[in-house]
């Protein structure tokens, strides 16, 4: 009787205990159809381990398409997200200040974070802070974060 | 810290309107009035009721700034940086209100001041009294405001609202501290010619250095609401930069007119001057009041919402 192709595979790791696998050498000894099977078995592992061993540069690279990707995805999100709570915050300093300080805020590409980060101070230190976390408040809601809003902003 | 909304509002953010109205119709009321004396060609005295008419409705709206400033000053925890300014105009506020009323209730002639009940040694009393309110409202409240004053500009210069006074700013300032001189000279040739000052010329002497700096001050607060534009909080320095010019603008007309008629009522000149003053000066807590509430209050309860007031997050 063969023995079946699992067992060979255990028997080319060594993995197949020591009578058993007197067996199994004395019917590869007899059986060349096995012969055959093991040695495709052996191939095989051969060439797995050639190919986890060699491409260890490709697997980082691949990770890091991944993670590209992932953040590209995240920041059309954020982006979004990040251009309505400017939005947001120019129309709550246009209200509390007026225009120009808007305007003087709001700058040359500040990010809306560093955006927020001024806005709120300036509300806090001429508003108070009741009402500035009040106005903070009304700014982040229902903003469409990629992750929490308070984790990116505060 | 959780935010506490309220869900029923006092009506308080309202306020600015309301002091707007009242001086409104405070104004209408008097210029009419000097109007239809100026008709009957003077017939009538409106000096003699003026006074007392003006002088109600300046310690009212005294009493107003007052309350509003107290309100202002709680939302400053201890530690804020406006909180020493907002402690300071509070205090101001304090003095005029006190001045007032101490002016109206316990330093007049009428009938009803207990103090005048118990004969001549009360009326000495009543005397100094009204003397202590002349300094309280006079240049106590003047010095407390520029202090308050000096602390906000520190603040607005440090969120990069400072500007430089420009020429026509000095130029202004100018008109008023050569008031002053002239004040100060005319007071010391009186002094040498042996006139005697009063107290009430003695008090207005004293807080005119305050005032000199509280235009200068005032100047500051103009270029730096420009700087800020015409938002709420804007409009709360804004009202103090109005106070501030109508102060000085009173003193100089309530000196100058004398000197070229005699004919014109200067208490209800005066008392033209003096309310709306006040009234900017309460005006000034209220705009601030109104912008607390207004972040405060929920937004479905706002007359619009922000999705309609910004076309882009409109859905």
């Amino acid at each position: 009787m063969h023995p079946r192709r699992a067992t060979l595979v255990a028997f080319c790791d060594t993995e197949t205990g020591a009578s058993r696998s007197r067996r199994i050498a004395r019917h590869l000894a007899k059986c060349a159809k096995c012969r055959e099977e093991l040695g495709r078995i052996e191939r095989e592992r051969d060439q797995l381990s050639a190919r986890t061993a060699e491409p260890a540069a490709d697997v980082r690279q691949g990770l890091a398409a991944v993670l590209s990707a992932i953040a590209a995805w995240q920041e059309g999100r954020n982006g979004a997200a990040a251009s309505e709570l400017k939005a947001r915050l120019r129309w709550q300093m246009e209200t509390y200040f007026g225009s120009p300080a808007a305007s003087a805020l709001e700058g040359t590409g500040i990010r809306a974070e560093e955006m927020f980060g001024k806005a709120s101070e300036m509300l806090e230190v001429f508003l108070g802070p009741q009402a500035a976390e009040a106005v903070s408040d009304d700014i982040f809601r229902g903003v469409d974060w990629a992750e929490p809003a308070g984790e990116i902003c505060r | 810290m959780p935010i506490t909304r309220k869900s029923s509002l006092d009506g308080i953010e309202s306020a600015p309107r309301w002091i707007v109205v009242f001086l409104g119709a405070y104004l209408i009321v008097h210029l009419f009035a000097l109007y239809f004396w100026n008709m009957a060609g003077h017939a009538f005295s409106i000096e003699g009721t003026s006074g007392s008419t003006s002088a109600l409705p300046v310690t009212a709206m005294a009493a107003v700034n007052l309350w509003l400033c107290l309100l202002v000053l709680r939302s400053f925890p201890a530690g804020a940086p406006l909180r020493r300014a907002w402690m300071l105009i509070t205090c101001a506020a304090v003095a005029q209100a006190a001045a007032g009323a101490l002016a109206q209730l316990l330093g007049s002639d009428w009938q009803l001041n207990p103090l005048l009940w118990g004969g001549q040694a009360r009326a000495a009393l009543v005397e100094q009294i009204r003397h202590g309110a002349l300094i309280a409202g006079g240049p106590v409240q003047l010095a407390l405001l520029a202090a308050g004053m000096l602390a906000a500009l520190r603040v607005l210069r440090k969120f990069g609202f400072w500007v430089r006074p420009s020429a026509a700013d000095w130029a202004v300032a100018s008109i008023v501290y050569v008031f002053t001189l002239c004040r100060f000279g005319e007071a010391g040739a009186a002094s040498l010619a042996g006139r005697p000052i009063g107290i009430e010329d003695w008090s207005s002497l004293a807080g005119l250095p305050f005032l000199c700096v509280l235009v200068l001050e005032a100047l500051l607060l103009r270029q730096s609401v420009v700087h800020m534009g015409n938002g709420l909080i804007s409009k709360c320095w804004a009202a103090f930069m109005c106070g501030i010019f109508l102060t000085g603008a009173g003193e100089m007309a309530l000196w100058v007119i004398p000197h070229f008629s005699h004919a014109w009522p200067i208490e209800m000149i005066g008392s033209l001057i003096t309310f709306p003053a006040a009234a900017a000066f309460a005006l000034a807590p209220a705009c601030l009041v109104a912008a607390q509430r207004r972040a405060i209050k929920p937004a479905s309860d706002r007359p619009e919402g922000l999705a309609t007031s910004v076309p882009a997050l409109a859905p």
